[in-house]
């Protein structure tokens, strides 16, 4: 009987984990390396939502930064600002790219700067409460 | 009919002078004034736009004025060194039209100032570091927001903290995105909006240098 109650719990979480995190394909992730004095890093990721029902991304963690934010950076009449996206949504069949000029993860540069060739481990985090980890190497582009 | 004879009389020599003037003056006109280039996404101001004076800094700590920006074509972006994705993107693609225009055998190169509108954070060491790792020519320039304001004002360049900004230190600036070409008298000359697009800056700028040393 408690083998079964374990097993359904199991079965629960494994299929909360397939509903989203799994189901989503995440590709050309990468951080931007940044100038010595720089305080604040870039990264930038594709998210493909294949499954028909959307997926919602609410946050990201990484054990490297203290904080790791979601930004938009949008240009109205030449003016460049950078505005903090609390979700980002991304609607059944379609793909959400973060990418220079548009929407990013922003976050404070560590003690120990990061290089072209190093990579950095980070969990999206869903509203479903599911998680998705990935390895993301630091580029100069 | 004697009087309307006369006036005649007059009104031909009268327009025989003047129309050799005339087609002088066009002639001189359309020499000294070379047709304004094509340009492929920059914005050409026809009369460049002294600047009225202002007194910044640039990262060797030496005072950075309207006469700083003689001597040489410059192109100027403003940002601020906690600005990973703009500022970031602005200076690469700069980086790249120096690339492309050395490529092209242009020399002198014009030079590359990067503006911080974040006198609070950014130390002219802060900017020199940060400038250096994508160009070692590359020029930081700060200075006092009052001064500031005195050069931005005239380029149209808008700049401030947010409204987003969560707290003192961790504030973002919203700030213009345009990159700014002095000519060598240091005038106001063309801007370049975004996106940035490294081929046509360059192929710009040289269209607008040949354009204006055709005009001397
Ligand atoms: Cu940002």
């Amino acid at each position: 009987m408690k083998h079964k109650w374990i097993l359904s719990l199991f079965l629960a979480l494994w299929a909360g984990v397939a509903n989203t995190a799994d189901t989503l394909e995440v590709d050309n992730a990468w951080i931007r390396e940044a100038p010595p004095a720089a305080p604040m890093l870039a990264g930038y990721l594709c998210l493909e939502n294949r499954t028909d029902t959307p997926v919602t991304l609410v946050g990201v963690e990484s054990p490297l930064f203290e904080f790791v934010m979601m930004h938009r950076t949008e240009t109205v009449n030449g003016m460049a600002r950078m505005l903090h996206q609390d979700k980002v949504v991304i609607a059944a069949g379609k793909r959400v790219c973060f990418e220079p000029g548009g929407l990013h993860l922003m976050m404070p540069a560590p003690e120990k700067r990061l290089l072209a060739g190093d990579r950095v481990e980070l969990d999206l985090l869903f509203e479903d409460g599911t998680k998705r980890h990935i390895t993301v190497p630091v580029k100069a582009p | 009919m004697l009087y309307s004879k006369m006036k005649s009389n007059i009104a031909t020599r009268v327009a025989g002078r003047i129309i050799p003037v005339l087609a002088a003056l066009w002639l001189l006109v359309s020499c000294s004034q070379p047709e304004l280039p094509q340009l492929a996404g920059g914005t050409l101001l026809p009369e460049a736009r002294p600047l009225t004076p202002f007194t910044l800094v640039d990262d060797h700590n030496a005072p950075f004025t309207q006469d700083s920006l003689r001597g040489q074509w410059s192109f100027a972006f403003f940002g601020y060194t906690h600005c990973p994705d703009v500022c970031p993107n602005a200076l690469g693609a700069l980086k790249r039209v120096e690339t492309l225009l050395e490529a092209d055998g242009v020399t002198p190169l014009p030079r590359v100032l990067f503006v911080s509108v974040d006198p609070a954070r950014d130390t002219p060491d802060t900017l020199a570091g940060y400038v250096a790792y994508f160009h070692p020519a590359f020029v930081g320039v700060t200075g006092e927001d009052a001064e500031l304001k005195l050069l931005t004002r005239q380029l149209g360049i808008l700049y401030g903290r947010s409204p987003d900004s969560s707290n003192d230190k961790d504030y973002v600036v919203d700030h213009s995105a345009a990159i700014i070409l002095f000519n060598p008298e240091g005038h106001y000359q063309a801007l370049f909006g975004i996106p940035h697009d490294p081929q046509k800056i360059a192929a710009d700028f040289v269209a607008i240098r040949d354009w204006y040393e055709a005009s001397q």
